[in-house]
């Protein structure tokens, strides 16, 4: 389980973007919600470890990760993964990108490469797989890279951010059934601007606004509070 | 020695006195702009606003300052540097410090912004991060290089006050320029002048084709 326990984050200066936040990610998925700049990237980032609080505790199955040393914290780190609000990629191809995760960890291409290829072919995406080079890619191909290049490391905390806003509604349902597979065995939090189609299937849900935990509660409240 | 054995020779100490300035100003400027990119101090924009308002600074200002440095009265005039092939090196590479720290810092923001949280956010160690980093911004760094490199190289004013344009030892092509100017002989002149924008058209062609191999 990852913990935050008032959690105060600010950027630069006095003015903060997180305010005494509390938060409990564990099996299941969580869906982010908030207006713009309200906090949910950096909420996001905080709690994948990305960035360190200003005040507060974020603790990893019990453990205070930032008083652990490096080796200890990249052991926890290697379960942990965030995936970009604007998609992110290496140079290289697409291919390349997907396995990315896969060589840091130093496993095998070809064992990579069946996780990575079943995803590929569960999201109908075999054409873009074949592409040489990423760099002129559009910006939803890239997004469905990175999701894919995540989702294939399953990861035991999966953060992503706003994972569904370049994505074509009709390749979203295809996106929401493997997370709906993976929330069994994983803790996924999802930020989200649209959370009607991952509120159906999310467990639990939170609001946050000028940097504060609004609400908190089970997916089918929030979802009443939506609708 | 021949006129063209003589040309030959003023272009080759130009070539090894540049990029020697080059690698000096690299050696500094590099770790400098990796270390100012991934500082989260308060002087890291003024630091950085500093050197960029440094980019400009006169070539003939910076021969002054290292004469000053390095003759016989001045702070480092013990190393009885004055008029030798090191004092340029080490004028030309105070000179394009600022260009290269510029230039370098804002590739090292952006690819440490990019790279360095994209490698961390899919479970890299600090190493294989940088090992990321420094992949994606080998090409562009090299490009920063061959413009320091021709900034080095076409300058004057270090070459002449500190080097002191010594036929043999410290006369590069800016300095013959000027000299066979003042001698009348401009057929000279131009030849080498035509050498050292061949010398720059170069450099400047490897950075194109750098960068389109890159995108
Ligand atoms: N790198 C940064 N430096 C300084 N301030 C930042 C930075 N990133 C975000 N902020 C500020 O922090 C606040 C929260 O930003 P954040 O990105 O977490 O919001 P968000 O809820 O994800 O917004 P959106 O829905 O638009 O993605 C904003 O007011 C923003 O201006
Ligand atoms: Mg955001």
């Amino acid at each position: 389980m990852i913990e935050l326990r008032k959690i105060w984050f600010s950027y630069s200066g006095d003015r903060h973007v997180l305010r005494d936040v509390d938060a409990q990610f564990d099996r299941g998925l969580t869906v982010v919600m908030g207006p713009n700049g309200s906090g949910k990237t950096t909420l996001l980032k905080v709690s994948s470890l990305l960035y360190k609080a200003t005040k507060g505790k974020v603790m990893v199955d019990g453990v205070d990760y930032w008083s652990l040393k490096d080796p200890d914290k990249l052991r926890v780190r290697r379960e942990v993964i965030y995936v970009h609000e604007s998609p992110r990629v290496i140079r290289g191809s697409v291919l390349d990108n997907l396995a990315y995760g896969f060589k840091l960890r130093g496993l095998r291409e070809g064992e990579a490469l069946r996780e990575v290829l079943r995803l590929v072919e569960l999201l109908n995406m075999k054409h873009l797989a074949e592409e040489r080079a990423v760099g002129g890619l559009s910006i939803g191909e890239k997004q469905l890279i990175a999701l894919v290049r995540a989702l294939a490391l399953k990861p035991r905390y999966l953060f992503l951010d706003e994972p569904l806003a370049h994505v074509h509604l009709s390749k979203r349902r295809s996106v929401v059934r493997v997370l709906e597979d993976l929330k069994d065995s994983s803790a996924i939090v999802v930020s989200t601007h649209d959370p009607l189609p991952l509120l159906s299937v999310a467990d639990e849900a939170l609001l946050i606004d000028e940097g504060r935990v609004v609400f908190r509660g089970r997916a089918e409240e929030a979802l009443r509070l939506v609708l | 020695m021949t006129m063209c054995g003589e040309i030959l020779d003023v272009v080759a100490r130009s070539l090894l006195i540049s990029s020697s300035a080059t690698l000096l100003a690299a050696a500094w400027s590099i770790p400098a702009s990796v270390k100012l990119a991934s500082s989260r101090s308060r002087w890291r924009d003024p630091v950085v606003g500093v050197f960029n308002a440094l980019v400009g600074f006169p070539a003939v200002l910076v021969g002054l300052l290292v004469y000053l440095a390095f003759s016989r009265s001045g702070p480092l005039g013990w190393l009885n540097l004055l008029y030798t092939p090191q004092a340029i090196i080490i004028g030309q590479a105070a000179l394009i410090t600022p260009l290269f720290i510029s230039l370098s810092y804002e590739l090292f923001a952006r690819a440490i912004d990019n790279y360095w949280e994209l490698a961390v956010s899919l479970g890299a160690s600090k190493l294989q991060a940088y090992g990321l980093v420094v992949k994606e911004v080998l090409g562009e760094v090299l490009v920063v290089v061959l413009v320091a490199f021709a900034r080095a190289i076409g300058e004057l004013g270090v070459a002449l006050l500190v080097g002191g344009n010594i036929k043999g030892t410290t006369r590069v092509l800016t300095t013959a320029i000027a000299l066979e100017v003042e001698k009348g002989e401009f057929d000279k002149a131009l030849t080498l002048g035509l050498l050292l924008l061949l010398a720059i058209v170069v450099v400047a062609m490897s950075s194109r084709l750098i960068k389109r191999r890159l995108s």
